[in-house]
């Protein structure tokens, strides 16, 4: 073996290693797939959800029900891998001075959100009225969105899923890797409609949660949470969330 | 002193066991990875509370190695320690295998590494990922521009070795601080998580270096030159007191605020503080020191080995403690309540690792070794490739691996 064959070799594989890693840093820049089209909304809106607490009774489940008939959320049997896009959480006090309360933690949409700053292909993102969404199909599955939210809010999608017998057409379910959570039922607020905890939670004669738009002055939600003492969770942490609790 | 590189001819059957056994655990990561990739992460034991497991920590603890790997390169080239210019490439060159490791087992751990390429296309410039993509991408660059200046232009490699020292640095902050930023978790959210990964970059570094370049002369029936593996030792001792410090200061700190006494109580003494009494404190730092400072075996070769072996295992100890106690301890949702749910919140989260996330960390670990042992080949072997890496005699004839 020459010593001149030999330091060509070296060039070359060092040549074509820098190119490559060069062309991944580049990569960002070039568009050469097209993303997917993302939902635009109306500007000017800021949905949000209060849930009174004092209305929010132990045993109705409700709101959790109508999340998973609605949004085809599986259920897998395993508490540590079940999908939660809403869930009941009992609140005690330690030092038993207040009662106990149930009332639904669901994603707080947050005006702030570290699950989008942190996703690293930006598959988290906030729509222009404020709904924190996942594009399933640009979600790598990396979970750095489930490590940063305070709300444990997200799920990792851990089997095969099949769309349910009885499921609802609006909604694909998602595929097995990504990470999903509560869209604050994006397909019924974009016609106009609450989204179905809400719903539920109102049918069922709870009327608990109201869901509105913060931005108009008008709507029962805005009035509520100018005229009542409200509370989010965990607001020292600066994420602005817009999930409201009365009577917490 | 070491002036001239040559390879090795890697012919005997030795060598062709070795070759294979690295192959071996190639293979068995792809398994593990097909596995994963076929069956999803429900064959793994991460759960929707602890999401980032085995692959992680083996993941993370090779690219925090990975930038460690260069202190050779760096104390020679930007500090002017002349005993070391002898290993500069092969400094440079563990950093790039190590790099690939590490990275390999990040990416195929995702839960859809199909959309790597959309991954690539699509940065969110926010996100502390993104940031180390392209810290990792980079530092692989200047790796790379590194041993081409030592091969063709050494009147740049001071230039390129100083760059990369300096990335290096700004490389493994990033890497702590992927869990330093996260402020819903209490163990992970803290400024001295970056420069403790840093630390721990210095002594993982030298103790893997030491450890190879041992077991390299060794096999090629070297002698290693003892002035060389005492100057290694002595920077050790120091990176390991290094170490110490900034476990100190951050228990201090978190100490001094009531509002951390729970969490820091539990990492002590809950059910994962095994983890940081054994293997943190007790085999990361204590018994490699009480080993290098007894003169009869600090001054040994056997000695110096097994305390090297020692910090290696005391690192990954350390980001196994940081990434799994992070996410065993539940979040706080309402500070001062107790809390309980279908999701199990309140609750410490509880995560039994399985065979395929060794399996997978276990093929990082055999892209390294493949890589390291492949880089000082001959290049008559496989053409093309292999000679990036002469080191270690004077002649080919010397060989015997």
């Amino acid at each position: 073996m020459g010593r001149e064959t030999m330091t060509m070799d070296r060039r070359t594989v060092l040549g074509l290693g820098t190119t490559v890693v060069a062309a991944t840093l580049l990569a960002p820049g070039v568009h050469l797939i097209a993303a997917p089209t993302r939902t635009e909304a109306k500007e000017g809106r800021r949905w949000a959800m209060l849930v009174d607490v004092n209305k929010c009774s132990t045993d109705c489940t409700a709101c959790t029900r109508a999340c998973r008939v609605e949004n085809n959320v599986p259920i897998f049997g395993d508490p540590n891998r079940d999908i939660h896009w809403i869930r009941k959480v009992e609140i005690r006090d330690k030092s038993h001075h207040r009662p106990t309360v149930t009332l639904p933690v669901l994603c707080n949409h947050c005006e702030n959100p570290p699950c989008v700053h942190v996703c690293p292909t930006a598959a988290s993102f906030v729509r222009k009225d404020g709904i924190v969404l996942v594009d399933k199909h640009r979600c790598i599955g990396c979970r750095y969105c489930m490590i940063a939210c305070p709300y444990k809010a997200r799920s990792l999608v851990y089997h095969e899923t099949s769309f349910p017998k009885d499921g609802n057409p609006d909604v694909p379910i998602r595929a097995m890797g990504v990470v999903e959570k509560c869209t604050f039922c994006v397909h019924l607020v974009d016609a106009g409609k609450q989204p179905a905890c809400v719903a539920a939670c109102q049918n069922s004669g709870e009327a608990s949660m109201i869901f509105g738009d913060l931005n108009d002055p008008n709507s029962e939600i805005a009035k509520r949470v100018r005229e009542v003492k409200t509370q989010t969770i965990r607001p020292d942490l600066g994420l602005k969330p817009q999930v409201y609790y009365q009577g917490l | 002193m070491i002036s001239e590189y040559s390879a090795i001819e890697g012919r005997s059957p030795r060598f062709y066991k070795l070759l294979g056994g690295l192959v071996f655990l190639v293979l068995i990561g792809a398994g593990c990875f097909l596995a994963i990739e076929i069956f999803g992460h429900g064959i793994t034991g991460m759960n929707n509370q602890v999401v980032w497991g085995v692959p992680h920590v083996v993941a993370i603890s090779l690219l925090v190695m990975a930038s460690g790997a260069l202190n050779l390169g760096s104390m020679s080239t930007v500090f002017a320690t002349v005993q070391f210019k002898q290993f500069t490439r092969f400094s440079a060159f563990l950093s790039i295998a190590l790099l690939a490791g590490g990275l390999a087992v990040l990416l195929l751990d995702l839960g859809r590494p199909d959309r790597m390429l959309l991954a690539m296309l699509h940065y969110n410039f926010r996100s502390m990922f993104s940031w180390n993509v392209l810290l990792y991408t980079g530092f692989f660059m200047l790796c790379s521009l590194y041993l081409w200046s030592m091969f063709e232009k050494p009147q740049y490699t001071k230039l390129i070795g100083s760059a990369a020292f300096g990335w290096r640095l700004i490389l493994t902050t990033g890497t702590g601080s992927i869990f330093g930023v996260i402020q819903a978790r209490e163990v992970f959210h803290s400024a001295i998580t970056g420069p403790t990964f840093v630390a721990y970059s210095l002594t993982s570094g030298t103790a893997l270096s030491i450890l190879l370049l041992v077991t390299t002369f060794r096999l090629t029936n070297r002698e290693f030159d003892m002035r060389v593996l005492f100057a290694l030792r002595n920077a050790m001792i120091f990176f390991v007191f290094l170490v110490f410090y900034m476990l100190i200061v951050e228990k201090f700190t978190k100490f001094y605020s009531p509002a951390s006494y729970d969490v820091e109580n539990w990492l002590l003494g809950g059910s994962m503080s095994w983890l940081y009494w054994g293997g943190v404190v007790l085999i990361g730092i204590l018994f490699p020191l009480l080993t290098l400072f007894n003169p009869a075996t600090g001054n040994t070769e056997g000695g110096i080995m097994f305390a090297s072996a020692l910090i290696v295992i005391g690192e990954i100890s350390y980001v196994a403690h940081v990434l799994l106690a992070g996410q065993t301890y539940p979040l706080t949702l309402f500070p001062g309540y107790e809390v309980s749910s279908s999701f199990l919140d309140g609750q410490m989260a509880t995560y039994t690792p399985s065979l395929v996330e060794f399996g997978l960390g276990l093929g990082g670990v055999g892209i390294v070794g493949l890589i390291y042992v492949l880089g000082f080949l001959k290049g008559g072997n496989f053409p093309g490739i292999l000679d990036i890496i002469c080191f270690f005699c004077d002649s080919c004839g010397n060989f015997d691996l």
